[in-house]
């Protein structure tokens, strides 16, 4: 039968890559699941002791990582349907006839957000969005906006950069999944009808749809894992206006230290995400 | 009994002899460091201006002692887990740079090796000159010590100043700063917050800036503190809570969004001519009169900081450094002559004229050099008494000050009232304390 | 009347699109060539006399062109590897049958979601047994949790399309899967690894919270420099937005240039 080959063809293989990443992807999660069980905060290594879950516990009750969460998912429902919907007005700009040249350009463009180093984003949103010299206040007017040191503000300003960045991502998957619908059923569609709406939802949808569910899981994964962007941009503030579950755990293990709690909140989240990723892959994907 | 006290002094004179011998023979840096030529230093520097001036400086000692010194910058938020992950790995560093914070976390940790151990391990390279009581006692306490025994030496140091904009009060009609932060508060703030200008802006960020700068510069003054003397939280007591209620109540002659302010927005608001008055760390003298980042270099003036019911208690701050453990012998020698160097009488001038601020009061007494740099006046004046526990030093301090953070920068926001957020920060704190066995009587009560 | 409208609209919209995407990196570019003082102008000067002090204080008094070396190496490093060892995987997958097959997949491609911070701080306790901190080889090996993931969704993907029936004739002949692979799938499969090098490469270019945790100086990454700079003390604009400039600036040509595999790996994984 094809594709029946020996086990030791098989193994061969994988091996290198399964090895390769158990090195960097599974070792360090037991370790984390081990110090997650232990009292073990880096500046007091001579006290570290077994407190089993007591970390567990301490992460389920506490509102802070619970807030941070919350967040985290808000920000996912607000920038994820912003990069749908303007991600798709894009793409069926793009998807019109003609105007060959200016739509390369745009497309080109399209792909510079998305290459762009996220703490570069950051950093350039300091400098862009500061309420006295910033140019963004300049542009709506001389407004007096304050953007970083509003708790509302700079949780808006991070949603715009998010859409920012991630909206052409969302622009060219869907304009790719445009331009699988076959040509002449397309014009057929629109001989029928005018309305471009109906086109979309009868003839271009089915095409868009796994693209969607791409879309739909990687950025959840990548808000899950916001982190860069946020961290040189606002550092979770003011207060704690944006700060996200990856900032909350660097904080929790990098700047307070205490390796144990944030191993526990750290497995708490990869458990969320894995079983985020089970549902999104069993619900919309094709498998292998 | 009076034979064994002379016996003493002829001892004691002994040495002195021998010291004088030694100075007589010729005690020199170059001869001290001999046996450690080519061995090189990896230390922690921040991107501060008593940084810039030792590297500035490093030259004129590396080719005297044939040492090398490898400088690693990092800026002040990543330097304590920059050096507490190359601790905990066993990895470089020669030389530990400590904020007063820090001390009680690298002391406990036994990263920092007292000073008196290294001298005595290393004796031919103690310089005789060395003068430790030339350092002003308060910083060498706080900034270089820890339960009564000494580690670091004072080198890169703060003190809290009122900076101010005398054009900008002149116009108002005053004549010299508040003296006191209701003064401040009540008469500076409504004459000075017109047309897009502000009375006072107090950095806020939520960093230590928010500990430091913010939180303890407020609830001192007033006679609060963060602990009592059981190292329950003192932040609800009535004199904390004035000073917390006293920060809120002066935000409104502040900026907008003043909990987004680092010591570089408020700097630059003050050089910029829109703030007419910052409490700030001594360090920023330099910027703030150097024409090519300051619009207001010709009127800034420099006092201490306001005076609160509970009197002067101005914001205490500062590194200094230390010989780390993970360093080999000659390692450990080469740090020591380095540190020693740094921070010894001879360069503390040439440290101050290159915009470092020096520990050591022989420094300040050439009156000549108090005309160039206005602020020494006020240093000294601030550094004559302090609270060294302005912000606890203890190891617990990096997660307490996280906690402090936090619910300091809500509490400005408006999201907990003064009382609930320092309910909140003292619930934590003391659990911290309590894992510390700092209630059960595991730990001395210091900090 | 109404087409013409609807082409101005659509003219106008395509402007509008390639503004707000282009305009940041103008600002970010003249902002670089700022003194400090000019940067801190409020409101912000569009025109003003350019100095390229910051580039020639970051790429050679701070070390900048150093991190970008690093940056290189390791971003190199690991795409290389990434495909090495990502390639026979992805043809197993797509073309053996095995037990487990899917659970294998379902793992490699989780890895691409894992949180690094959930990795972090585990691989520097990891990293400082083994003596490797601060080294490049530290931060080749912790990049692929996010590229050999990338490497083997795109890869897989790509094999399979390729028809069993090619390859029946080596069979035949007694090839081993191997040489079936390297000489027959590989080939035809390489427009799929070449978009997965363009992603590995900029993903490991970009990276930042790793780098940040994992080194020090000797193996220092761009993105991390550039973080360095900001010291609440001070905030050196213009300085920063140069550095920003020099780590942007190549992963931004390199995009371009592979922009037509770009778009395709974007939808290849996710089109099908």
């Amino acid at each position: 039968m094809r594709g029946q080959v020996s086990r030791r063809t098989v193994i061969g293989f994988i091996a290198p890559a399964v090895f390769g990443l158990a090195i960097v992807g599974i070792a360090p999660l037991l370790y984390a699941a081990w110090t997650s069980l232990h009292f073990f905060n880096l500046i007091k290594l001579k006290q570290v002791k077994f407190i089993g879950l007591e970390n567990y516990w301490t992460v389920l009750t506490d509102e802070v990582f619970w807030q941070a969460m919350g967040r985290t998912f808000f920000l996912l429902c607000t920038a994820l349907p912003l990069q749908l919907a303007l991600g798709l007005g894009i793409a069926l700009v793009l998807h019109k006839p003609g105007l060959t040249i200016l739509k390369t350009l745009a497309r080109l463009s399209l792909v510079l957000p998305m290459a762009t180093t996220y703490a570069v984003v950051g950093l350039l949103g300091q400098v862009m969005f500061n309420q006295k010299f910033g140019v963004i206040n300049q542009m709506l007017g001389g407004a007096n906006i304050n953007w970083i040191g509003d708790p509302t503000n700079a949780f808006a300003m991070i949603i715009f950069w998010d859409v920012w960045q991630w909206t052409p991502f969302v622009a060219l998957v869907l304009l790719a999944g445009l331009t699988m619908v076959p040509g002449e059923v397309e014009e057929a569609a629109r001989l029928e009808t005018k309305s471009w709406w109906t086109v979309l939802r009868y003839v271009q949808l089915p095409f868009l749809l796994p693209g969607l569910v791409a879309v739909l899981i990687l950025r959840t994964a990548d808000t899950l894992k916001l982190f860069d962007m946020v961290f040189t941009l606002t550092r979770g503030g003011p207060g704690a206006a944006t700060e996200f579950i990856s900032l909350m755990i660097q904080r929790v293990g990098f700047r307070g230290f205490d390796q144990g709690l944030a191993s526990a909140q750290a497995i708490i989240l990869l458990i969320i995400t894995i079983i985020l990723a089970q549902i999104y892959i069993r619900v919309f994907y094709k498998e292998v | 009994m009076s034979i064994r006290k002379l016996l003493c002094s002829v001892a004691l004179s002994g040495v002195m002899a021998t010291g004088a011998l030694a100075e007589g023979h010729g005690w020199s840096l170059a001869k001290a460091a001999e046996p450690y030529a080519g061995t090189t230093v990896d230390v922690v520097f921040l991107l501060r201006p008593g940084y810039e001036a030792i590297e500035a400086m490093l030259p004129a000692f590396e080719e005297e002692t044939g040492i090398k010194v490898n400088v690693i910058k990092h800026p002040y938020e990543n330097a304590l887990g920059e050096q507490v992950r190359d601790f905990v790995a066993g990895g470089d560093l020669d030389v530990v740079l400590i904020d007063l914070v820090w001390i009680g976390n690298f002391a406990e940790n036994d990263w920092a090796l007292p000073l008196a151990d290294v001298q005595a391990k290393f004796p031919d390279i103690v310089d005789p000159d060395l003068d430790i009581d030339d350092f002003f006692p308060l910083v060498l306490d706080a900034f270089g010590s820890w339960n009564g025994t000494t580690y670091g030496l004072p080198v890169d140091n703060y003190s809290g100043l009122m900076f101010y904009n005398r054009c900008m009060l002149e116009e108002a009609g005053f004549d010299g700063p508040p003296e006191t932060w209701t003064e401040l508060k009540d008469v500076y703030g409504p004459a000075l917050t017109k047309d897009g200008k502000y009375a006072f802006a107090l950095q806020s960020k939520r960093n230590e800036t928010q500990s430091a700068d913010s939180f303890a510069r407020m609830i001192w003054p007033f006679g609060g503190s963060f602990l009592d003397a059981d190292f329950k939280s003192n932040l609800n007591s009535p004199e904390s809570q004035a000073g917390l209620q006293f920060r809120q109540d002066l935000m409104q002659y502040m900026p907008d969004g003043i909990v987004a302010y680092d010591h570089a927005e408020v700097v630059n608001g003050f050089a910029q001519g829109d703030i007419a008055m910052i409490t700030e760390w001594s360090a920023f003298y330099s910027s703030v009169v150097s024409p090519e980042t300051s619009k207001v270099a010709d009127c800034v003036e420099i006092a201490p900081e306001p005076k609160g019911p509970a009197g002067r208690k101005p914001a205490l701050g500062g590194f200094s450094m230390a010989v780390a453990s993970q360093a080999d012998e000659a390692e450990q020698a080469a740090a020591y002559l380095f540190i020693q160097w740094a921070t010894s009488k001879a360069n503390a001038v040439e440290y101050v004229e290159r915009g470092g601020v020096s520990a050591r009061q022989s420094a300040y007494e050439d009156p000549a050099l108090a005309e160039t740099f206005k602020y020494i006046p006020a240093l000294v004046e601030s550094w004559q008494d302090g609270v060294p526990e302005f912000r606890p030093r203890f190891a617990e301090w990096p997660e307490i000050t996280e906690i402090v953070q936090e619910w300091g920068t809500k509490m400005m926001l408006g999201e907990v009232t003064t009382e609930e957020g320092a309910q909140e920060i003292g619930t934590r704190m003391e659990a911290v304390l309590e894992d510390a066995g700092y209630y059960s009587g595991d730990k001395p009560l210091a900090q | 009347m109404n087409t013409t409208r609807s082409l101005a609209s659509q003219i106008l919209l395509l402007f509008i699109i390639i503004a707000v995407c282009v305009f940041p990196f103008y600002w970010m570019v003249t902002t670089s060539l700022k003194t400090q003082i000019v940067a801190l102008e409020a409101p912000p000067v569009w025109i003003f006399e350019p100095t390229l002090n910051n580039y020639r204080e970051a790429l050679f008094e701070d070390g900048v062109l150093r991190t970008l070396i690093n940056s290189l190496i390791i971003a190199i490093s690991t795409t290389v590897l990434a495909i090495f060892l990502g390639v026979p995987a992805a043809f197993a997958l797509a073309r053996f049958e095995f037990r487990g097959k899917k659970d294998l997949w379902f793992w490699f491609i989780t890895n691409r979601m894992v949180s690094p911070i959930v990795l972090a701080l585990p691989f520097f306790l990891i990293a400082r047994n083994l003596g490797i901190l601060d080294k490049h080889i530290t931060l080749i090996l912790i990049y692929l949790t996010f590229n050999l993931p990338i490497v083997i969704w795109i890869v897989t993907d790509q094999f399979r399309g390729i028809p069993y029936d090619l390859d029946e004739a080596a069979r035949l002949e007694g090839a081993s899967q191997f040489t079936i692979m390297r000489k027959i799938c590989l080939p035809l499969a390489m427009p799929g690894v070449a978009v997965s090098a363009i992603f590995s490469f900029i993903f490991s270019w970009n990276e930042l919270m790793f780098g940040l945790i994992l080194t020090r100086s000797e193996a220092k990454t761009a993105p991390a420099m550039a973080v360095s700079f900001m010291e609440g003390y001070n905030l050196p604009y213009g300085k920063i937005m140069a550095t920003s400039t020099l780590i942007v600036i190549p992963v931004l040509i390199f995009a371009l240039l592979a922009s037509k595999q770009l778009v395709r790996g974007l939808t290849m994984g996710a089109v099908k």
